[in-house]
């Protein structure tokens, strides 16, 4: 009762907060300080989309990064599976990989668009690359850390049980690491979303970073604004309706506090 | 009745007509470490017959988990021979599953999944057959009704009965027991030796049981092994014959239960005596 009420409350004071953001905004836009073209109001900004949406330039671009995502993110997740699964299960794989992934998550996503054009040069298989790149090391790194925290007594638990040498990584080290692999997924998925955008600003001729790229040709910052609030929305409704509905479940499946109560 | 003696290598295997399940002979363990060479355990030599239920007490750290790590496969001895069934040991197996300290239940799996977890080896098995076995393993214990639960939504009973349940429906010749009970409230602790004495009765499994309560070992025991400080080795053995079910605040257990105690002590403060040489060359 008293916890639906505290949502609820919180739910209002966000919008109640990005209400008065919006407000100000607008007033702010309205005192002229700089050029619309280079600040735009909210107003403007709304119109903007609505009018990529209406051209029919808004849909198919999202589609695009989308399709390109799910594609290249689902080649990076089993990529990330394999490689932590073999780090979280031999020291030397680990040894000689963990601070090579270290090393490469600190690059930026798009740090790794000229070097994807220069070998794949201007066709999707870049795009891929990049999202590839950007996502495949940090879900790696989160299996095998999984992988390391299990405890030792639910492995000899399922030797004693009989299972076997191979059967092993499916049905209890991966299982066991689930926690953590979810968690690395949340992460490779945001990181991945880097990737797309970047690569599409550069390269390709539609996708949501094609149509910041054309904002920023045009002088339309209405539509470079437009796009990155696009951007922002479909990164969050996929990680709070789809990967945190899967944390939630795998970690009340486990009894664990919920992750990031709050948020 | 009661009977305490000297421990003679082989005597109870001469005395039963039916095979050892589990045969011990010359066992040591030694643990190398870049720092030192520990001796945890033996020589050993042991005869467990078929469905008896021989209990292991010793003081803490004297290597009587060592023991049983050994039989279940997970570590091999540094020397002598273990055999099941006649058959050497080689690795851990289904035929001999061990209970541990803590649960170690799968928090992946509800409870009914967790009690099935064995029964995927067993090819021959429908699902619906596994089903039914896990089922009514579950029933055994008495957690019927906890089929559907999350591990976590358990109390610390629940769960390690959960455990017990998980452990017989393999169908294993040997039961390997680590202190099951030693994390459990005392209340809980003591429904338990009536549940696990009426499970032993009715499926007569081969147990090997580690505890330091030596009023757990003089209820649950055929035969209490009392070991040496580490190494360890057979110290004393006390064949019960106490008549089953046993009351764990029956007058007879609290007497063996004393005298298991007595030897133990003694164990306690001969090792005092001699920790210091070893503590030179040891760790």
């Amino acid at each position: 009762m008293s916890e639906t009420k505290q949502a609820l409350r919180n739910t209002l004071v966000l919008a109640a907060f990005l209400f008065a953001v919006l407000l100000i905004w607008q007033a702010v836009s309205g005192l002229a300080l700089l050029p619309s073209y280079a600040f735009p109001s909210p107003a403007q900004v709304g119109g903007r989309l609505v009018e990529l949406a209406v051209d029919g330039s808004l849909w198919p671009s999202a589609k695009a990064s989308l399709v390109r995502m799910t594609l290249g993110f689902s080649i990076s997740a089993a990529l990330g599976l394999l490689l932590g699964l073999s780090m979280g299960t031999s020291e030397v794989v680990n040894t000689c990989l963990r601070s090579l992934f270290l090393g490469l998550q600190t690059l930026p996503s798009a740090a790794w668009v000229p070097i994807s054009l220069l070998v794949f040069g201007l066709s999707d298989t870049a795009i891929y690359f990049v999202i590839v790149m950007s996502s495949t090391a940090a879900m790696a790194i989160a299996t095998a850390d999984g992988i390391s925290h299990i405890p030792p007594v639910l492995l000899r638990a399922a030797q004693t049980l009989g299972t076997t040498r191979r059967a092993m990584s499916t049905r209890v080290v991966l299982p066991a690491a689930l926690p953590s692999i979810v968690t690395g997924i949340k992460l490779g998925w945001t990181l991945g979303w880097h990737g797309v955008v970047s690569a599409e600003l550069i390269k390709s001729s539609v996708g949501l970073g094609f149509l910041l790229h054309a904002g920023r040709e045009l002088n339309d910052a209405a539509q470079v604004i437009g796009i990155m609030l696009v951007t922002v929305l479909i990164g969050l409704v996929l990680d709070r309706l789809l990967f945190a509905t899967v944390e939630r479940r795998v970690r009340t499946r486990w009894g664990f506090a919920p992750a990031g109560a709050g948020a | 009745m009661t009977g305490a003696q000297p421990f003679r290598p082989g005597a109870d295997a001469a005395a039963t007509a039916t095979p050892a399940r589990i045969s011990l002979e010359g066992v040591t363990k030694t643990y190398v470490t870049p720092r030192a060479r520990v001796d945890a355990l033996g020589p050993v030599s042991l005869e467990v017959a078929e469905g008896e239920f021989v209990v292991l007490a010793g003081p803490s750290g004297c290597g009587k988990t060592t023991l049983l790590n050994l039989v279940a496969g997970f570590e091999p001895p540094s020397q002598g021979e273990i055999r099941v069934d006649g058959k050497e040991v080689a690795g851990p197996g289904p035929d001999r599953v061990m209970i541990f300290q803590e649960p170690a239940l799968f928090p992946w799996l509800n409870v009914l999944d967790n009690v099935a977890f064995g029964l995927r080896q067993h090819t021959h098995l429908s699902a619906a057959e596994r089903r039914a076995i896990a089922e009514h393993h579950l029933e055994l214990v008495h957690l019927e009704g906890f089929a559907q639960a999350f591990v976590h939504e358990l109390s610390g009973g629940m769960k390690q009965r959960t455990a017990l349940a998980r452990a017989l429906a393999p169908a294993p010749r040997v039961l390997l027991c680590d202190e099951p009970f030693g994390s459990l409230d005392a209340l809980t602790r003591e429904r338990l030796y009536a549940e696990i004495q009426e499970l032993h009765s009715r499926t007569r499994k081969t147990t090997l049981f580690v505890t330091h309560n030596t009023r757990e070992a003089a209820c649950l025991a055929d035969r209490v092994l009392v070991l040496t400080a580490r190494p360890a080795r057979i110290k004393r053995v006390f064949t019960v014959d106490l008549p089953r079910p046993r009351d764990f605040y029956d007058a007879r257990v609290s007497a063996l239960a004393g005298q298991i105690l007595a030897e133990l002590r003694s164990e306690i403060t001969e090792d005092r005596g001699t920790t210091h040489e070893r503590d030179k060359a040891g760790p």
